[in-house]
């Protein structure tokens, strides 16, 4: 078909090789035109030299969840979707910004100006301002083939996802490629980091901050990068585009002098500037919205854009031509110098007094997650977390939960994680309403691509963290009449998913289901189930053996508020629920509940 | 700011914080004042810090403001922590409830025992409330809230008829009897004490 060093590829199949060529060993993704020969090339490729996992997810949220887990334990990873796709993926997408990765992780857009197979024309370029990641923008299959690598290295070197956009031109455009040396990467090795992971507020705020520095450190890489490049004309025409646009562009005005944006966001202002400098009539050729356009303008610089060039459908170059030709003769606009904008100011963070203890929220007395939590922990389990109260057991002295993301993330990046580690490394831990919620999807995508792994439902009956709203789980309707409940267990079994439901505070009962799944193969899920406390009052009395107990600090280092140390021997408060989590713990049966010591040896 | 006062309420979830808040904002209300409040709960039910805010004045604008006149706060670390958000020449009128944290439970942390000092330090009104003695006196220590919002009623600016209308409005009437009572006792034990506003 073609030579060895000269190719002639598709954007899509270029991509593909790209990845390959970049070190890419996990890739998914959901079909949708144009994106989606990206993963069968990739999985055709990975067939043959093995090196690569590639699969299709059951939507794209999942898909980036599943890349993100693939990323966390440091593989090179890719996700394709077409543009629509990125609005079910948009929820781990905007947070992902701010827990940034830890290999690579590229996000494929691929946008379809036109509307050629698709039911909207929305401009994603609009994502990558929005999640602040920058965002590079192929204009031709050797820049597609490239630029995964160029990716990958930004992704690492700044802590961040990369968006790399296509548009259908460029997806299904083909050209000649000239294959490059592979890039060399050693695959780079997890590491628990609940203030990177775990975007409960407190650490979310912290690194919603690194991510306004890191917007203006890709500021300036934008400006030195080799993808943005001024290219000198003969002709006082400077134009500004990027993507399928600019071969519109160039090729309808051979002579101008053109910005041409490898990564288009963010804009870099100083090199827009020189091309001010220049020449005296500046036009920028976009499809779709006024994304560079605007940037520009906001820059207090006379540009032709919009007025001119059409915000819908495809662009050609006869379009471009006709649009600015007749610009070419009337008299240039007089002002050339920008107004910089200013650097954005953080806010500081609120001052605290550093030597007051601080009051983090902590799982109630009585709780059931902390019985979960005691047990994983037992067994050394580390799951991946989800959005609920139990997020509240990533922190001291549970510390045992490694992420929150979005609703329903945890069992999508346990897959990924798990795929890549080739064993059960992780489980997942979401509540029941979270599990209804987004939960239900990823496990049948667990189900389908055939994901090893533990997940647990702590099922309490209830959405506890928002004030106990009902959810097809409990059936309680807003106005607490009752629905049909669905059953987890059955909902499963439907998934083909074994599945066996505990009570979360029959500490044996959960312990030996426990063990039954770690020592199983494939995919388990254990319904950990016990109402929240806050609903269902304990009957139950916790005694303290004064006698027995040494204080040795086990039954504190569950963080139970209902626990204290006391002179001789631990003391509990009237907070206390009765629920036997510490008792189970203690090693000298000093603690017995109802009388009755449990957890003794 | 602008002829506005700010009260601040501090605690810890499931104390109570955001009823004593309302009750004031209703009071000023019924008092005929422009009222304007806001809260921060989402994680109120889990034992962590609350913060709620209620400003009063002729036109009250913002909802929120970064100083108080007066902190009202029902836990003593939670007070303590506070007394940043005060204004110069500010209030706080506190709770002597101890709450500790889980990591002064677990002997990681000092529970702070310098709040006179600190308050003194910035010029701050302090005035420490019994505040559980009093609910317990009135026949509920779950109505320490409201005790101690009674404690600090003679240094606000309403009357008592505004009082009561307020408490009426803010608590189910299934309890408000005793909370009632609780306000009364509150209010008389520290009537005559010298907190300037």
């Amino acid at each position: 078909m073609c030579s060895v060093d000269s190719l002639f590829l598709s954007g899509n199949e270029a991509i593909a090789r790209g990845a390959l060529r970049a070190g890419v060993t996990f890739a998914c993704g959901y079909p949708g035109t144009p994106s989606t020969e990206i993963l069968e090339v990739l999985s055709a490729t990975a067939d043959r030299d093995g090196r690569v996992q590639a699969e299709w997810c059951i939507n794209e949220k999942v898909a980036l969840e599943t890349a993100i887990g693939a990323s966390l334990a440091g593989a090179r990873s890719l996700v394709t979707m077409k543009h629509v796709g990125l609005n079910v993926a948009a929820d781990p997408f905007m947070t992902l910004s701010l827990t940034g990765v830890n290999a690579a992780l590229v996000i494929v857009s691929a946008d379809d100006p036109g509307m050629h197979s698709s039911q909207n024309e929305q401009d994603n370029r609009n994502f990558a301002k929005f999640a602040k990641v920058p965002m590079l923008e192929p204009a031709d299959s050797q820049e597609a083939y490239e630029f995964v690598a160029e990716a990958c290295a930004l992704a690492e070197e700044f802590d961040v996802p990369v968006l790399l956009r296509s548009t259908t031109r460029v997806s299904h455009g083909r050209s000649r490629v000239v294959a490059r040396a592979p890039v060399a990467f050693a695959p780079r090795s997890y590491e628990r980091s609940i203030d990177k992971f775990v975007m409960m507020p407190q650490f979310a705020r912290q690194r919603n901050r690194l991510v306004l520095e890191r917007l203006a450190k890709l500021r300036e890489r934008a400006e030195r990068t080799p993808l943005n490049v001024l290219e000198a004309g003969t002709a006082d025409l400077g134009i500004i585009s990027s993507g399928a646009a600019y071969t519109y562009a160039r090729e309808a005005f051979p002579k101008a002098w053109f910005l041409k944006l490898g990564m288009s966001h963010p804009l870099p202002v100083e090199k827009v500037a020189k091309l001010y400098r220049s020449v005296s009539r500046v036009a920028v050729v976009e499809e779709l919205d006024p994304f560079i356009e605007d940037q520009v303008r906001a820059l207090g610089l006379p540009v032709v854009g919009k007025e001119a060039i059409p915000a819908d459908g495809e662009l050609d170059q006869e379009i471009v031509f006709a649009a600015l030709e007749p610009y070419l003769t009337r008299r240039p606009p007089r002002r050339r110098r920008p107004v910089m904008p200013p650097a954005a100011r953080i806010s500081a963070p609120v001052p605290a007094e550093p030597q007051l203890p601080v009051r983090p929220p902590v799982l109630c007395a009585g709780c059931p997650h902390r019985a979960v939590f005691a047990m994983l922990r037992k067994h050394k389990v580390s799951p991946l977390g989800d959005i609920g109260c139990y997020t509240l057991g990533a922190l001291s002295p549970l510390d045992s939960l490694d992420s929150c993301l979005c609703m329903g993330a945890s069992i999508g990046m346990m897959a990924g994680m798990n795929k890549v580690l080739g064993r059960r490394a992780v489980a997942a831990v979401l509540g029941d309403s979270t599990f209804f919620h987004s939960g239900v999807t990823p496990l049948i995508d667990a189900r389908y691509n055939e994901t090893d792994g533990i997940v647990l439902v702590l099922d309490n009956r209830t959405t506890a963290m928002t004030g106990h709203q009902g959810h097809p789980g409990t059936g309680v309707h807003l106005d607490r009449s009752a629905g049909p409940a669905l059953d987890i267990e059955r909902l499963c079994q439907g998934i083909g998913v074994r599945c066996e439901t505990v009570d979360a505070l029959d500490t044996e009962a959960f312990e030996s289901a426990l063990k039954r799944e770690l020592g199983a193969q494939g995919l388990g899920v254990i319904v950990a189930f016990a109402p929240c406390a806050l609903m269902a009052p304990g009957e139950q009395q916790l005694t303290v053996d004064e006698e027995r107990c040494n204080l040795c600090g086990l039954c504190l280092d569950i963080g139970c508020p209902a626990l204290a140390p006391g002179e001789t021997a631990v003391e509990v408060s009237a907070a206390c629920h009765g629920c036997g989590v510490c008792a189970a713990v203690c090693k000298r049966g000093a603690l017995s509940v109802a009388g009755e010591p449990a957890g003794t040896p | 700011m602008n002829g506005t006062t700010t009260v601040s309420f501090v605690g810890v979830g499931g104390q109570g914080v955001l009823l004593a808040a309302n009750i004031l904002a209703q009071t000023a209300m019924a008092q005929g004042y422009d009222v304007k409040a806001s809260e921060v709960k989402g994680m109120a039910q889990r034992g962590g810090s609350v913060l709620s805010t209620v400003r009063f004045g002729k036109l009250v604008w913002s909802p929120l403001a970064r100083h108080a006149d007066v902190v009202i706060a029902t836990e003593l670390l939670e007070g303590r922590r506070a007394l940043p958000l005060l204004a110069p020449q500010g209030a706080l009128i506190c709770a002597r409830t101890i709450i500790s944290p889980g990591s002064v439970l677990r002997g990681e942390t000092q529970y702070p025992q310098d709040i006179e000092a600190a308050a003194a330090a910035r010029s701050v009104t302090l005035l420490l409330v019994d505040a559980e003695a009093v609910a317990r006196q009135a026949g509920t220590v779950r109505a320490a809230n409201v005790a101690l919002l009674g404690a600090a009623s003679a240094k606000l600016p309403f009357n008592e008829a505004a009082w009561q209308q307020g408490l009426a409005a803010a608590i189910p009437a299934k309890i408000l009897d005793v909370n009632q009572r609780a306000f009364a006792l509150g209010r008389e034990a520290h009537l005559n004490e010298e907190v300037t506003l």
